[in-house]
């Protein structure tokens, strides 16, 4: 092979690898790696959101005096006519069941529903338990009447907060009704409680926290732990009574003289917990010097008054300074722990303004699956966030495990479904469970959409690409193909004998004039 | 004539109730960037620190602000007066000496922290002081200065970020509810184009100068050497020192006091994304942070009557969650010791029984044990030397 043609096939050669190799190669490395998301499912899913879901919550009926053979398909007859009176966002039905033979029922895990013969008709929830007492009297057996009144009794009172939140009119929108409490923090199921007392100056103060958390609000802490896991830190923070001072004088502060005066920004840093929601209980002493704070209303037993910031916390602010070296004793904290309880179900979003805890079992029962509802939605709409906008930004690169992570979320939706849809289950235990997966649910859901590779190359425009490439490719690039172009040129001088002799009479002519000079 | 005397009290009543604060928002957040590096930008130093010190002022917490410093003109071998910034010539306020939070400063300021920052899209390492952990109750105040031009701002003199970017990171936060109201505020060449890409709702953007126009400094400080703040940022906290937390001025009110004298640039306005209008916005929506407090009308005395103390009699009882979660742990505390002595009744026998493998309860106690055994040992011993007494008399004998 001649040299010249050597030269040509290296030519080729290189054009060839540059092509073959280097194309795919440059593409491979330079494609954003989008996983393929689910999302005609999850369209669907958000389109028709709770179709799968049919919450059925089995009651057991007993009967202390009459044995009614039937009494069950008749309640259950009457509680599907209840409940088909509505329109509502979520499939949700009772399923009355009757205990088996010798089966013991458990009132503080299920819902239990006593028929008691008395000479009135009524009804009554315990407080202690998720039982409903229903009291008949011969008249109504006479009349049939029992059945009916069972089934408004559980529909529109022991469900009742339940019932009315996933009840809706004609005219409303799809999905739960949001309570209407500006009160209440979003749910979380980690949320931290930072307990401070507050002095207007620098002497010594100590109070029984310790002890007194422990006997009041450990067992409530543990009460709610289904719910809500509390961390709790306490704090004596001195030189600050929050700016009351400017108030002291002031007889009857309407709520923006309060909310301009108190600046609660020295006790607002969520940054110290890991906690993704804090709640606060400041007690907060004026300092002597400043004296009586005027607009507090405060009696002999109660020294203090109670105000509630919503989703901050509450404000226990006394009337008197504390005198020197005082000691705040379980008796003074007592109090305030259970006025604090009580604004704590609100903060909670529990009860709504009016502070009713007058079933605090079913009610919290009801929140546990109506929180595992709005989880479902929520981690829904996190999903469709994110297919949208992988739709709207294709620079947005989409990993792998964002993709897992969808898998797994949307595993874990039916998994919670089933749960919620089996009407053997239905005790605490089931409750507590879906409340768990679906926490798992949103916070899955929220670990794909904020994956932290999705921020790259969304902000990198396309001139840029051409500004990093083009230095890197383009003496590349001019190399090879001018060095191709170049043998295939003198691949056509060569073939031409006649214009190769010319050239090397003319080349040797040129030698020797250059030698005469 | 009384009529229109009537009319006028009746809107002045009706504009004085109409301002009021949102109650769409909860918290408040501010997000305030400083994108230059380099002494002689020392104005964008001090236009942001004056920022700081008034949404402070006002009542946003330092957890609730995010500061985005690139450089550190405190400290500057150049300045005189070291540890302190000033944004006057008068030099009446230190900006730098009270506490200052600076979440992110020097090199950590580029765009990709920037939108990871509006995005929330971090790894887990990242700490809660630097992320902002908006909702949908959330009003953010974005403040943004630097050198610019047409739909970009300079990071750093090293990268720049478009308005495109803004504006998709603006999408990104509606999409996932991180942000009930948005104010943008941007100081910098050709400002206005910087939230013209906008098209996420509830933004209202305002920048000191339109396309093709440059915004400028206010005025030099002989002593420092270099220009101390920016027309349009001086102007605004003309505006802003008046403004207490119970103050009802609106934005409108901000924005008019802005004049092409004052500024010597035209400043813009967009308005069309933001659902409230500007004269209904108060300044603290965004500025501030007022919360609202409610007296707790509960009856209290039921908690006092409720309260359970040492020695409390049984028939004292009241219902009430605390004491309902106290009864219900001693329940559980009785269930379960109940449960110990039927279910755990074996495994506290085997304890026991351990316990009576105890040595000093056996026969085989140390005092009787060590003597038998020297005693049996001795035994051996005394044998053995018989034997070899024995084996030795008798090669004896063979010898």
């Amino acid at each position: 092979m001649s040299q010249l043609g050597l030269r040509r096939v290296v030519a080729l050669w290189f054009v060839a690898v540059y092509i073959l190799v280097g194309i795919p190669l440059w593409y491979k490395l330079t494609t954003i790696y989008r996983a393929p998301l689910p999302s005609t499912y999850i369209r669907s899913i958000q389109e028709n959101m709770h179709s799968d879901v049919h919450v059925v919550v089995p009651v057991y009926v007993r009967s202390e005096t009459y044995k009614f053979p039937d009494i069950h398909d008749a309640i259950q007859a009457q509680v599907n006519a209840l409940i088909l009176s509505k329109a509502t966002a979520v499939n949700w039905s009772l399923q009355v069941l009757q205990p088996e033979q010798g089966q013991v029922l458990d009132p503080e895990s299920d819902h239990v529903l006593t028929l008691v013969l008395d000479d009135f008709t009524g009804y009554s929830v315990a407080y202690d338990s998720k039982e409903t007492f229903v009291f008949f009297d011969n008249e109504a057996v006479v009349s049939n009447d029992v059945p009916f009144f069972a089934a408004q009794t559980l529909v529109e009172h022991t469900f009742a907060t339940e019932w009315n939140h996933i009840s809706r009119g004609e005219d409303e929108n799809d999905g739960l009704r949001e309570p209407n409490s500006e009160m209440a923090i979003s749910y979380a199921p980690a949320v931290h409680l930072s307990i401070s007392l507050l002095t207007g100056d620098g002497r010594p103060v100590a109070w029984d926290i310790d002890s007194t958390l422990e006997q009041y609000f450990t067992p409530l802490r543990r009460f709610l732990s289904p719910l809500v896991n509390f961390t709790v830190d306490t704090s004596i923070v001195q030189f600050n009574d929050l700016n009351l001072e400017s108030l002291h004088q002031s007889q009857n502060p309407s709520w923006q003289d309060l909310a301009h005066t108190i600046d609660l920004s020295e006790l607002s840093s969520m940054n110290y917990y890991l906690e993704k929601n804090a709640l606060n209980l400041a007690i907060v002493f004026p300092s002597p010097e400043v004296g009586q704070l005027a607009f507090i209303n405060a009696t002999k037993e109660r020294p203090w008054q109670s105000f509630m910031v919503p989703q901050w916390g509450a404000l226990v602010v006394n009337k008197e300074a504390l005198p020197d070296n005082s000691r705040l004793t379980k008796d003074y904290l007592a109090p305030v722990i259970y006025s604090f309880a009580r604004e704590l179900f609100q903060f909670l979003g529990l009860t709504s303004e009016t502070a009713d805890l007058t079933t605090p079992y079913t009610t919290i029962d009801s929140f546990k699956r109506l929180t595992t509802l709005k989880s479902l939605e929520q981690g829904v709409e996190t999903l469709w966030s994110l297919v949208k906008l992988t739709e709207q930004f294709p620079q947005m690169s989409v990993p792998k495990q964002v993709l897992d992570d969808v898998v797994r979320a949307l595993d874990l939706r039916l998994q919670i479904i089933e749960l919620l849809n089996d009407p053997n289950q239905g005790g605490d235990v089931t409750w507590n469970k879906a409340l768990w997966l679906s926490n798992a649910f949103v916070e899955v859901c929220e670990k794909a959409f904020f994956h932290k590779e999705m921020v790259q190359q969304n902000f990198f425009p396309q001139e840029h690409k051409v500004a990093v490439y083009l230095p890197l490719l383009g003496p590349l690039s001019v190399i090879t193909f001018t060095g191709l172009i170049n043998a295939l040129r003198e691949k056509k001088e060569s073939t031409d004998p006649d214009k190769g002799q010319e050239s090397e009479e003319k080349r040797e002519k040129e030698a020797a004039e250059s030698k005469v000079t | 004539m009384r009529l229109p005397g009537y009319l006028s009290i009746i809107v002045a009543f009706l504009t004085i109730h109409v301002v009021n604060a949102n109650p769409g928002h909860t918290n408040n957040w501010a997000v305030l960037v400083c994108t230059s590096r380099f002494w002689f930008n020392y104005r964008h130093m001090a236009n942001v620190l004056s920022m700081y010190r008034t949404v402070k002022r006002l009542g946003i917490p330092d957890s609730q602000i995010i500061l985005m410093l690139s450089d550190d003109v405190a400290c500057n071998s150049r300045n005189l007066f070291p540890g302190s910034v000033f944004n006057n010539a008068d030099r009446a306020l230190d900006l730098y000496g009270e506490s200052v939070e600076v979440d992110y400063k020097g090199y950590e300021v580029t765009v990709e922290n920037f939108i990871r920052l509006l995005t929330d899209r971090w790894s887990d390492e990242q700490p809660k002081s630097k992320r902002l952990l908006t909702d949908e109750n959330s009003n953010i105040f974005i403040y943004m200065t630097g050198h610019g031009g047409a739909d970009f701002l300079k990071f750093q003199d090293a990268e720049e970020i478009s308005s495109h970017d803004i504006a998709d990171a603006f999408a990104q936060m509606h999409e996932k509810k991180r942000y009930n109201e948005i104010f943008f505020m941007v100081d910098t060449c050709q400002a206005n184009t910087m939230y013209s890409k906008f098209y996420s709702p509830n933004v209202l953007a305002v920048g000191s100068s339109k396309l093709d126009e440059s915004s400028y400094s206010h005025h030099s400080d002989v002593e420092v050497g270099v220009a101390v703040i920016d027309r349009f940022t001086y102007y605004t906290l003309e505006f802003m020192e008046k403004i207490e937390k119970n103050s009802s001025l609106s934005l409108q009110d901000l924005f008019d006091s802005y004049t092409f004298e004052k500024v010597h640039s035209h400043v813009g306005v967009k308005t069309d994304l933001f659902e409230r209008i500007p004269s209904q916005v108060l300044v603290t929506d965004f500025f501030g942070s007022v919360k609202h407090i409610f007296k707790d009308e509960h009856d209290q005395s039921e908690d006092f009557n409720a309260v359970i103390k040492d020695g409390h009699e049984q028939e004292d009882y009241v219902d009430h969650i605390v004491n309902l979660a106290i009864e219900k742990k001693r329940k559980s505390v009785a269930r379960s010791s109940n449960a110990t002595s039927v279910e755990q009744a074996p495994l506290i026998n085997s304890r026991e029984s351990l316990v009576s493998f105890d040595k000093s309860k056996t026969e085989f106690k140390w005092s009787v044990t060590v003597p038998r055994v020297i005693f049996f040992s001795l035994l051996i011993f005394i044998f053995y030397l018989q034997v070899q007494d024995k084996t030795q008399s008798q090669s004896t004998l063979r010898c």
